[in-house]
């Protein structure tokens, strides 16, 4: 399902928080229909790394082109472009889970709220979840919010998604069904970049998994070879750690 | 007189003192929530402008404003309505208080919705309007509605600059009969009658908005 045509291109990114450097010369392609877990030690940077693919991060060196998009300008273009799903699920609590996934539709896409809902239906449906439409957030449990969550992004019909520790903050028995809509996306074909520590997700799922450490990239393998015979210590070392 | 009397002369006076309370709203509404969003939003300089004209506003007394602006702004050409100058200093006083509330409740909200809005390819103003304001409404409603008795009970004070008002009626009613006792009592009802089902609806508000239940976050966030 892998085919040539990069998705996202990372190119010699650098990123400092005032004086620390929290992404050191990133190179990365993530190619169409590609899925990518990332994972690594608790201030690696996986969070900083995907978050300036869609610039909600800032970065002073280097390159990001999302679908040749690479205009800092042009902010919101590649933001529809990608699709994030966040560890707290960042929902809006105000709002129904319908209204959540219609928002941007109607507010950036300038659908007809008649068309925006029927999208969001079918998304909704898409993550099992469509008899919660008319609920709130603060209804439902954690995995069902953050299947909304994806759906919610699904919606703005992104070409790749980004999710960021999605199933760190939700109860054991509800990280299989996050995970499940996950893989479903994978298998239809959606371009990824996970990060997780579901070493079970990335092996099932994951066309290569890339391990970060201080900022760096320090190897990038498919799952077979990734979870045998990682050529990097510190790759050794952690997975010794979490698995 | 009789006390019913006296009541129903006090209550003629309701009149201005709804117009004062309604114009009054006029200036607070709009200036508490503009100050309150500019001094979250805005940095250095433009934002400790913007601190002094709420703090200002919010520590000088509203019955010296209102001799200032009645009584001192015509001896240099300025002539404004004592119902206009009723409604703009009490307004504002009680917009000032209001502001900071209205910051509050920006900066109480969770970052990470904002980022949200962001990721979906909202623009800033869209994430303000759909996102931020309708759930700061909702946290502020009981706020508001202190805000509006206190407004109500500040134009008492309108009396002084000549407004017929329900407290100068109250006045004007004592040098017809000396009756104290009866007069001021009556003027206490009057006040009463009138803020008493409001701070019942305020009541009602809070339990509401303490629930977090769907439905009134719902009827701020629709058609935005
Ligand atoms: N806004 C910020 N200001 C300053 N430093 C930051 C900021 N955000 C992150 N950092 C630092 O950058 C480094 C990378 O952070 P990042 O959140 O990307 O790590 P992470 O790999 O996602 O970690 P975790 O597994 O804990 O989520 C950390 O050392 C962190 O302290
Ligand atoms: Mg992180």
């Amino acid at each position: 399902m892998v085919s040539n045509d990069v998705v996202i291109a990372v190119k010699g990114l650098n990123k400092w928080y005032a004086d620390f450097q929290a992404l050191k010369e990133i190179d990365l392609d993530v190619m169409k229909g590609e899925q990518i877990v990332i994972c690594g030690p608790s201030g690696s940077g996986k969070s900083t790394l995907i978050r300036c693919i869609n610039r909600l991060e800032s970065f002073q060196e280097g390159s990001i082109r999302v679908e040749g998009v690479a205009d800092q300008n042009d902010l919101l273009t590649l933001r529809r472009t990608v699709g994030m799903v966040f560890q707290q699920f960042n929902l809006f609590p105000h709002l129904t889970v319908l209204r959540n996934c219609t928002l941007a539709l109607t507010r950036a896409r300038g659908l007809e709220k008649a068309a925006a809902e029927d999208v969001a239906l079918s998304l909704l449906d898409r993550v099992r979840i469509r008899e919660q439409a008319l609920k709130y957030p603060g209804q439902l449990s954690g995995g069902q919010q953050q299947r909304v969550a994806i759906a919610r992004a699904l919606c703005m019909s992104p070409k790749a998604m980004l999710f960021d520790e999605p199933t760190s903050s939700l109860d054991p028995e509800m990280i299989k069904e996050v995970l499940d809509v996950m893989a479903d996306l994978a298998s239809d074909g959606m371009t990824m970049i996970c990060v997780t520590h579901e070493m079970g997700f990335a092996r099932r799922v994951a066309d290569r998994v890339i391990f970060m450490d201080q900022g760096r990239i320090v190897e990038a393998a498919k799952p077979d070879i990734f979870f045998e015979a990682p050529r990097n210590a510190r790759t050794r070392a952690f997975l010794h750690q979490i698995l | 007189m009789s006390f019913f009397d006296i009541f129903r002369g006090i209550l003629e006076g309701m009149d201005v003192t709804l117009t004062v309370t309604f114009m009054g709203l006029c200036f607070a509404i709009p200036f508490g929530l503009v100050a309150g969003i500019l001094q979250h939003f805005l940095k250095g300089a433009s934002r400790a402008s913007v601190t002094m004209i709420i703090e200002f506003w919010r520590s000088t007394p509203v019955l010296v404003l209102m001799f200032m602006f009645y009584y001192s702004l015509p001896t240099v050409g300025i002539y404004l309505s004592a119902t206009l100058v009723a409604a703009s200093t009490l307004g504002l006083h009680v917009g000032a208080y209001g502001s900071q509330s209205v910051r509050a409740a920006l900066q109480a909200l969770d970052r990470g919705q904002v980022e949200a809005g962001f990721a979906l390819g909202l623009r800033r103003p869209a994430i303000l309007w759909t996102i931020e304001l309708p759930q700061m409404v909702r946290a502020m409603l009981p706020t508001f509605v202190n805000q509006l008795i206190q407004l109500v009970k500040g134009t008492s004070l309108v009396a002084l600059i000549t407004m017929s008002d329900m407290t100068h009626r109250a006045k004007e009613i004592s040098q017809l009969t000396f009756d104290p006792p009866a007069i001021y009592s009556a003027l206490l009802l009057a006040y009463f009658i009138l803020l008493y089902p409001i701070t019942i609806f305020g009541r009602w508000l809070e339990r509401k908005v303490g629930q977090g239940s769907g439905k009134l976050m719902e009827d701020h966030g629709r058609g935005v």
